[in-house]
């Protein structure tokens, strides 16, 4: 590797970012299925009746347990014996999506219960029904609360796209592994390059989600500090 | 209102588009990290010897493709699986791939390089010793004959998998491992751009045949096409141009040579010509 590779590297800044919009647009994809599923779970975790809780309890169980290379793997091949086909750009958000909903109904189940139970008498006593109450009460109070999981999760589901290029995405790491093959040298550099577009996205990101959390804070009601 | 405002704020980062809808299209599945049988171009173009056998073919049988790029170790499964209708990714045709895939006709000959760093002394019979570490593509022949003609008859030379080529060149580099063994077209890519880093310390005659591949009984009759595909491509003399345009060339050359020649393929849907256009510019841009 000499200071020529390095520089070289840099004209194929095009192809990864490229390849980035790719990564942008999976994590786009799979934070909505997961937020999606994983606010209806979260829900039918702490308000449920038994027969849905144990359902959204086994549900975490499964979705958080099997590695999400194996879970690409299962969405890319398994529909196909069924004569389903799908891209495996929709496979992959399938199976992040999913495995995200899960987590991120962790998030949201701990936020919930983090409320206090006074604030739910208090709803009720005002006439509010039960779902009223969780749709004006407690979910907005649950969603601030859960910002900084959510960041977290971001950041992690954010690498977790690379995972995508072994069903065949073509994202980031695919990209830079086109350069490796067609300019051996490059291998590296374009490696280091990848890794420091996944730095200045995840400050992005973060720095957006905190100014959220900042932005959306009711004053008296943020956590005791 | 507050709740729809977080909301909105949660999924602010986009929605998904799916696709569907097809003709007559069939799907190459190639890892395109192979050169010269498979690469991408500075360009982002897919190109390469197999990619454009696969085109001219196409432009002859009268059959759309979409080539789509996977690993390698996963191109066989997506074949049994029905996600990719032909292998393209110059697969030597083993009686083990046989049993679970049907292949095309031999359509290339390759032997395995063994590359090893240029200062380590190391010849091919050296390199390939009891206790030495040696590196191969995951899924490769190039592993496959370490472990058949090594390992099993007692050679203990410690067999090191990666999941791509130029990564196992990076460690022999490194010094983490002490040979490569790859097929013989790529290691020659990797000696010309390591120039001096590296040399083949010898080649391994196992006279390999490649094919192309597709599901089990080919239920959507395509070997037929392919067969037929390749005979005309030789009988016009295209496969000897493709040939002289695509082995042995840098690579630089060959991509803008496919450039300014693609659009007769594409376009104007003669395979001949292209074939020979391809051929003449890349040695007038070797020059």
């Amino acid at each position: 590797m000499t200071l020529e590779h390095w520089l070289r590297v840099w004209s194929y800044l095009p192809q990864l970012l490229q390849g980035l919009s790719v990564n942008l647009a999976l994590l786009g994809g799979l934070l909505g299925v997961g937020f999606v599923l994983g606010v209806v779970i979260a829900l039918l975790e702490v308000y449920g009746p038994t027969v849905l809780r144990v359902f959204a309890a086994s549900y975490a169980w499964v979705f958080r347990s099997i590695p999400e290379i194996l879970l690409l793997l299962l969405m890319w091949f398994g529909p196909a014996q069924f004569g389903l086909s799908i891209s495996p750009f929709t496979a992959a958000v399938l199976a992040l999506g999913l495995r995200s909903s899960a987590y991120q109904a962790e998030i949201f189940r701990g936020a919930l219960q983090a409320i206090p139970m006074g604030q739910t008498l208090a709803a009720r006593a005002l006439g509010l029904s039960r779902l009223q109450a969780i749709r004006y009460i407690l979910l907005p109070q649950a969603f601030r609360l859960s910002l900084a999981g959510w960041g977290n999760e971001f950041a992690v589901v954010l690498k977790d796209t690379t995972l995508a290029y072994a069903i065949g995405v073509v994202e980031v790491m695919r990209q830079a592994r086109y350069i490796g093959s067609r300019d051996f040298p490059l291998t590296l550099p374009a490696y280091v390059l990848v890794a420091i577009l996944f730095l200045v996205v995840t400050y992005a990101g973060l720095f957006v989600i905190g100014n959220m959390e900042k932005r959306l804070r009711i004053p008296g009601l943020e956590a005791r500090r | 209102m507050a709740l729809r405002r977080v909301v909105i704020a949660f999924v602010v980062f986009g929605v998904v588009a799916f696709v569907g809808g097809a003709t007559e299209k069939f799907i190459v599945g190639t890892d395109a990290s192979f050169a010269p049988f498979e690469w991408v171009s500075a360009k982002g173009e897919k190109i390469g010897f197999d990619l454009d056998v696969m085109r001219m073919i196409a432009v002859l049988e009268g059959y759309e493709i979409e080539i789509q790029d996977i690993a390698f170790d996963s191109i066989i499964p997506a074949v049994i699986a029905g996600k990719v209708d032909i292998g393209a990714s110059g697969f030597t045709i083993t009686a083990e791939r046989a049993q679970v895939v049907d292949f095309s006709s031999p359509y290339w000959t390759s032997d395995q390089a063994v590359l090893v760093r240029a200062d380590s002394g190391l010849n091919i019979v050296t390199a390939l010793m009891p206790g030495r570490k040696v590196a191969a593509q995951r899924g490769t022949t190039g592993a496959f004959w370490v472990e058949d003609n090594l390992i099993s008859k007692g050679v203990a030379v410690e067999l090191v998998l990666y999941e791509t080529y130029p990564e196992a060149i990076m460690d022999l580099l490194a010094g983490r491992v002490d040979a490569v063994v790859q097929d013989q077209a790529p290691s020659e890519q990797a000696v010309r751009q390591y120039s001096g880093q590296i040399i083949i310390a010898g080649v391994i005659k196992t006279n390999e045949q490649f094919g192309f591949l597709v599901a089990k009984g080919d239920p959507k009759r395509i070997l037929p096409r392919i067969e037929r595909g390749i005979q005309k491509l030789k009988e016009t003399g295209a496969w000897d141009n493709l040939i002289a345009a695509y082995f042995g060339n840098p690579l630089e050359a060959v991509e803008a040579a496919w450039e300014a020649c693609i659009d007769i393929l594409q376009v104007g849907k003669d395979p001949v010509a292209y074939a020979a256009c391809l051929a003449q510019k890349v040695q007038e841009l070797r020059k």
